[in-house]
């Protein structure tokens, strides 16, 4: 009896498993969310970047109407000064940041993965720990330590004779930097050393035979067997950079050398909100999208080409 | 039993899809569940309302108590809640009355998310002041009733001015021989400090010097962000710049609350809801102020003003009569102002308001000044010049954006008003608006 029930159980598992519908109804969830709160937002986007609302005279009187303008709100923020010295910003602090940070990343995991180091989850928690910290929280707290009134690590620079200005017009970009390495090198550094320790540990055995050493070991098996998680750490941080907004955010409140279009992504909200401008901001949007689209997919083909790796997809 | 099986399957054939549309109706339905007026058609109007002044919630608990007809719901406004308002007006689930800055206000008409309300409220101007009435006033229509205004004054330390012999600037000229006087006797203390995200103390001494940003020409919008008026202020403060007579924190930081409470700042000019913010981050430095006029400007006895609120009525409102009459007790009326006045901690823009004894308490931080009273004629000297206009967002970002070149040296305040005036001219002009000038 009771044999007879669990191998019907069993049975009924199995036929479930294999109706038609079934990967369909497990993906529904997903895919009813990915298409209501992303594909459908991108479409509205988009549709809202081809209107512009338009006034005349005083704008009293007559109601504002939304007319069609093709690609002219893309030509207007193609046009802005302003929006295209924020790319050249965040690009010029992803060429510093990126690789800084992912050197420091790998360095760390490869550290705790050797046995070299003692107290090693003890380490790993800490170096992890900034992550846990919400990104305006960390930018509040170096906030304070980069204005000179209240910041003791300015005024030890200064007591050794050291003039720091940490928020000036040259500095302040590096400042943020600095935000964002404290906050991201943990969460790099625990995917490369997952990657790390899934590494089979026979072919480190059979390096230590053939006579390498651990640094050897590290540049010429566990660094190429963790190029995929490598490769994907690296390009969510340079989309993280093109997407650069709490740091700057937070920090514009203690300086003014953060202008309101510091970065694509605050001049978008800008746009919006204090240029009363939905559409601009959709087309400026969309023109964020399609440069994050385009410098992810040469990095992927430059980094795939270089390394003789086809399907880095992972 | 094998029958039996398929009948079990096919019923959960249907019902697991069903189950998973069922759980994303309840995520949308989280989304939609804003409780709506509907049930007020005929024997008690509702009225939501969203406002941000402290003691709200006992004054409409009073309304509601004696207004039997009408029930006032009130959300406290938090965080970005103004910038959202926008968003849930067009999508049909804002409130009926919000308190907004009338520098936005323009932008809510053109816009068409307030309501005329002249005809409900229309006979009422008398009962405020001139230019808070002309604040809510567009194109001969009335859209709120005006909630608070912001008159200048001078904050001055009394113990650093008498220490070094200076008597209270009443001019800017003699201001400016005082910033040179106590900077030379002490070259730690600086008379002001000049922030450059703080457009509110740079738009007093513009209405001081009867200018605005903008104004209306006919049937076109004007810009003066680099006129006359504008200009002779941005000379004031180039000088007081370039000799390294101010301070150039970024208000509000606590870099710049440290240089308040050690004493290097001599003086602070602002408006009359600056005192209790002074009060709770300046605590060191307590019975040391006095509050004076603002300085004038040669040949003159104007004082200056940052901007008010205005309770307004948004496209919607299930009952605009009803939210209109609300509005008017609120701003309005004795006992109201009188609440406003002492918990709320609004400067009034009504006549009851302004005669309420409420307003002149004297203050102990300002070592028991009556500093309503300076205020209150501060108030009564404020030409009725200032005009809002659209993008005021738009203007004010160009302007703290530019001045923030100004204090890094990179331009002059002149060079920063023709870019912010360039910058605005385009932004209205885009939005097909027709722009003079």
């Amino acid at each position: 009896m009771s044999s007879s029930s669990s191998s019907t159980r069993s049975l009924r598992r199995f036929t479930g498993a294999g109706a038609w519908w079934a990967p369909y109804a497990f993906t529904l969830p997903f895919v009813a969310l990915f298409l209501v709160f992303l594909v459908t937002p991108i479409l509205v986007a988009v549709r809202s970047s081809v209107y512009s609302v338009q006034s005349s005279g005083l704008g009293f009187g007559a109601a504002s109407a939304a007319v069609f303008v093709g690609f002219a709100n893309y030509t207007r923020a193609l046009g802005d000064p302003d929006f295209l010295a924020s790319f050249g910003r965040v690009m010029l602090f992803g060429v510093v940041q990126v690789p800084v940070m992912m050197v420091l990343a790998v360095g760390l995991a490869l550290l705790f993965d050797s046995p070299l180091v003692k107290a090693k989850r003890f380490f790993q928690l800490v170096v992890f720990l900034p992550y846990a910290v919400p990104g305006v929280i960390a930018a509040l707290l170096w906030g304070f330590l980069y204005q000179p009134n209240v910041s003791p690590l300015i005024q030890f620079l200064a007591s050794i004779g050291i003039d720091a200005n940490l928020l000036a017009p040259g500095t302040v970009l590096w400042s943020i930097a600095n935000i964002s390495i404290w906050s991201y090198t943990g969460i790099n550094m625990i995917i490369l050393f997952a990657a790390l320790q899934s590494v089979p540990r026979e072919m480190f055995e059979a390096a230590r035979l053939d006579g390498a050493g651990e640094v050897r070991i590290a540049f010429s098996i566990k660094l190429p067997m963790i190029w995929p998680a490598f490769l994907l750490t690296t390009l969510s941080s340079i989309i993280g950079t093109l997407q650069l907004f709490n740091e700057p955010s937070v920090l514009k409140t203690i300086t003014p050398n953060i202008s309101s279009s510091y970065t694509p992504n605050m001049a978008i909200f800008s746009a919006a909100t204090l240029g009363n401008n939905a559409n601009l901001s959709s087309a400026m949007a969309v023109i964020l999208g399609i440069a994050t689209l385009i410098v992810s997919l040469t990095i992927m083909r430059l980094t795939t080409r270089r390394n003789g790796v086809t399907h880095v997809t992972k | 039993m094998k029958l039996n099986q398929g009948g079990h399957q096919r019923s959960r054939a249907i019902l697991g899809p069903v189950a998973a549309v069922c759980a994303l109706a309840l995520l949308a339905g989280c989304g939609s569940g804003t409780p709506t007026a509907s049930v007020s058609s005929s024997a008690t109007a509702t009225v939501n309302f969203w406002g941000w002044v402290p003691g709200l919630e006992s004054l409409v608990a009073n309304y509601n108590a004696l207004h039997t007809g009408t029930t006032v719901v009130f959300h406290r406004m938090t965080g970005d809640d103004g910038t959202k308002v926008k968003a849930a007006v067009d999508a049909g689930a804002g409130p009926d009355v919000v308190q907004l800055s009338t520098h936005d206000l323009p932008d809510y008409v053109i816009a068409g998310r307030v309501v005329d309300i002249s005809k409900y409220v229309g006979d009422q101007a008398a009962q405020y002041t001139a230019s808070s009435w002309a604040s809510v006033s567009f194109n001969k229509k009335v859209y709120g009733i005006p909630n608070g205004i912001g008159p200048g004054g001078l904050m001055y330390r009394t113990d650093i001015l008498s220490k070094y012999g200076i008597a209270v600037p009443t001019t800017w000229d003699q201001y400016l021989t005082a910033a040179r006087k106590l900077h030379a006797a002490n070259p730690k203390v600086y008379i002001a400090n000049m922030s450059p995200s703080e457009f509110g103390q740079w738009s007093q001494e513009i209405q001081q010097a009867g200018s605005s940003w903008y104004g209306i020409s006919g049937n076109s919008w004007t810009v003066g962000i680099n006129d006359a008026g504008s200009k002779l202020v941005a000379k004031r403060w180039q000088t007081l710049l370039d000799e390294k007579l101010v301070t150039t924190d970024t208000m509000w930081t606590p870099e710049y609350w440290a240089d308040v409470n050690s004493g290097k700042i001599a003086t602070i000019s602002y408006a009359v809801w600056f005192p209790p913010l002074l009060e709770s981050n300046g605590k060191a430095t307590s019975g040391k102020w006095h509050v004076a006029a603002l300085p004038v400007n040669a040949g003159s006895t104007n004082s200056g003003d940052s901007g008010g609120a205005a309770d307004v009525v948004l496209k919607g409102a299930k009952n605009p009569g009803a939210a209109a009459k609300f509005i008017s007790w609120l701003n309005g009326s004795v006992a109201a102002q009188k609440t406003m006045i002492t918990t709320g901690g609004i400067f009034p823009s009504s006549k009851n308001g302004l005669a309420s004894p409420a307003l002149l308490a004297p203050v102990s931080f300002f070592n028991g000044q009556v500093i309503n009273t300076v205020f209150k004629q501060s108030a009564a000297n404020t030409p009725s010049t200032w005009v809002d206009g659209p993008n005021f967002g738009t203007a004010q970002s160009a302007i703290t954006d530019q001045f923030a070149k100004v204090i890094n040296g990179q331009e002059t305040f002149l060079q920063a008003l023709d870019n912010a005036q360039a910058i605005t001219v385009k932004n209205l002009k885009a939005r097909g608006l027709s722009v003079k000038g």
